[in-house]
């Protein structure tokens, strides 16, 4: 039972990161209509950014945390501004976009994999807290309670934002349609930059803390945050924040429980089953609401 | 003369890649040329590269038995998701290859008595790049073929406008069933020709990279007529190649921002039909003014 219990909070946690990433590549997808490959790039920036800051200048793990948050901001500002800007002028659709974003994928991998040397770096010991809390019996360490409430903090602050405030309104708005959103006072260009920033920012800080948590700072870091990130996102529903977390803690518990009690080899299957099973039979996902569709 | 020689003997093996890329991209080009965006073909190439590397090790076959033995594997795989699939809005249909790419790697992950498992298998192989240069040319006559089809227009007008499409008597749905077992037939020999060039196969080898690369030489090269597809690979491939001479360790980065310019400067890829077209009435009617 103890085991269980112990994997349960593994669960929980690898799923908030699953969960915490998914947050902001969905925010991207339902407001600007993006498929972006180029999404995980901006969790491994951010976690290299944040691993190389607390080297050279020995910053207290909360500072690094916001030097990732900041750098996967930043970052997701550059490529929007260059890579999709140019494309909405235009009025183009999915596809350009995609391309562009792989364009930047190609690009930033490729550099992540130059500015690690082509390895995987780790957090140096006393760089992060390194606690170990006992509920009962059952240990949890520091990182993972940081994870879990972090992605708790997060998911609950961008569903206020969404849903209750005015710029959350200006962000469905433009989401819907920039031209009428303009009609009405709001101006999309703007809001467009915002939403950019904290998509990179919310994929930024799951970057930081997936590369504390599983010990690797490296280009494939942001490539399996993606593919996860990805399948709670279409579980869940992309256009509501909630369905998300839910859906990125649910497969993290599956994905564990189902290497430690089925076989690991499994371990991917099961989530990709799940997504592929969601797009053909549900693919509003489990919170989407019926009738949402991208003009 | 001499030069030409040198350059064939120090790129063959470059030349080999952009050919079995071409396979990828044509099959990528035969749904986007019926208005689908799909990553299927990475699953399809590995059907047919796994096929063709267990009918090789086992009954010792030549690459051309092996062609029409995994295009058939392929089209019906074509068919098969064609038939799942289809029924899918645009977006969904792309999420969901993307879903299938992901399953087919955990699939062949886990069955290592026909796959090789994790760490992949050898296999035996006597392609030569003529024979390869010679299956570039089949294809390329095969698409041209299609192209000035009955098929051909169709495909057209269903990817200009569905609706449009449907109220000439054009089935939407039939037409890109049929693009799908097009590309899975392609995909497959690609995948084929992939194992037999690497002379190695393992998970790795089809997976979302292929993919990203393979729909991005596609639409760097133009997506809307089949020798862009062509162009489109052969430029992806030689391009980090051709890169390494000037910018080391950089050279894969060229090739995204290559790709971002083209996008963004040239949104039609290299190749544009209509372009071209535009440029030919626009000097015939200089031509009757003067």
């Amino acid at each position: 039972m103890s085991l269980f219990l112990e994997q349960l909070i593994n669960g929980i946690a690898l799923g908030s990161l699953y969960a915490l990433f998914g947050l902001g590549f969905g925010l991207v997808f339902s407001t600007l209509g993006i498929l972006n490959a180029a999404h995980g790039c901006y969790a491994s920036w951010a976690a290299i950014a944040a691993f190389y800051f607390a080297q050279w200048f020995q910053l207290p793990f909360v500072a690094a945390v916001a030097v990732g948050i900041g750098a996967g901001g930043l970052l997701a500002l550059l490529v929007d501004r260059i890579a999709f800007q140019p494309l909405r002028d235009r009025g183009h659709e999915m596809l350009g976009a995609l391309i562009t974003s792989i364009a930047f994928w190609i690009i930033l991998d490729n550099l992540a994999g130059l500015a690690t040397g082509q390895q995987s770096l780790t957090f140096p010991r006393g760089t992060y807290p390194n606690h170990l809390f006992r509920i009962g019996d059952i240990p949890v360490s520091a990182m993972q309670l940081i994870t879990i409430v972090s992605m708790i903090v997060v998911t609950v602050g961008l569903h206020l934002l969404i849903a209750r405030s005015r710029f959350g309104s200006a962000m469905r708005a433009v989401g819907w349609n920039p031209n009428a959103a303009a009609l009405s006072g709001v101006d999309p260009a703007r809001t467009m930059v915002v939403i950019a920033f904290l998509a990179g920012a919310t994929s930024g800080f799951a970057g930081v803390l997936g590369g504390v948590m599983t010990a690797n700072v490296s280009y494939s870091l942001g490539e399996s945050l993606m593919l996860k990130g990805f399948a709670a996102v279409v579980v869940g529903g992309y256009n509501d924040v909630r369905g998300t977390a839910l859906a990125g803690v649910a497969l993290g518990i599956l994905e564990v429980m189902t290497s430690q009690y089925l076989s690991s080899g499994l371990r991917d299957g099961i989530t990709y089953a799940l997504l592929l099973g969601f797009l053909l039979l549900r693919p509003r996902g489990l919170f989407g609401s019926a009738g949402y569709s991208r003009a | 003369m001499q030069v030409l020689l040198d350059f064939w003997a120090a790129y063959r093996s470059t030349v080999a890649f952009a050919i079995v890329n071409a396979f990828f991209a044509l099959s990528t080009y035969a749904v986007l040329g019926a208005g689908i965006l799909s990553f299927a073909t990475v699953a399809f190439a590995a059907i047919g590269g796994f096929l063709g590397a267990q009918i090789a090790l086992s009954l010792g076959l030549g690459v051309f038995w092996l062609v029409p033995v995994t295009a058939l594997a392929g089209l019906a795989s074509g068919y098969l998701v064609a038939a799942i699939f289809l029924r899918l809005d645009s977006h969904w249909m792309a999420l969901a290859s993307l879903a299938l790419i992901l399953i087919t790697r955990v699939v062949v992950i886990n069955l290592p008595s026909v796959t090789g498992g994790v760490n992949g298998m050898s296999v035996p192989s006597s392609v030569t790049l003529w024979m390869l240069v010679l299956m570039l040319a089949l294809i390329a006559l095969v698409f041209y073929q299609i192209n000035n089809s009955w098929y051909g227009i169709a495909a057209t007008a269903v990817r200009e406008d569905p609706a449009v499409a449907s109220t000439l008597g054009i089935s939407p749905r039939k037409i890109q069933m049929i693009a799908f077992c097009i590309s899975g037939a392609v995909g497959s020999v690609g995948g084929m020709l992939l194992a037999m060039v690497l002379k190695f196969v393992s998970p790795d080898t089809y997976f979302i990279h292929l993919a990203f690369t393979m729909i991005a030489a596609v639409v760097l090269g133009g997506s809307y007529h089949w020798a862009g597809a062509i162009i489109g690979a052969a430029v992806f491939t030689a391009l980090p190649i051709a890169a390494q001479a000037v910018i080391p360790q950089f050279e894969h980065v060229a090739n995204g921002i290559v790709l971002l310019l083209i996008m963004i400067f040239m949104p039609r890829g290299l190749i544009d039909p209509r372009a071209i077209r535009l440029r030919r009435q626009a000097r015939a009617s200089r031509g009757t003014l003067s």
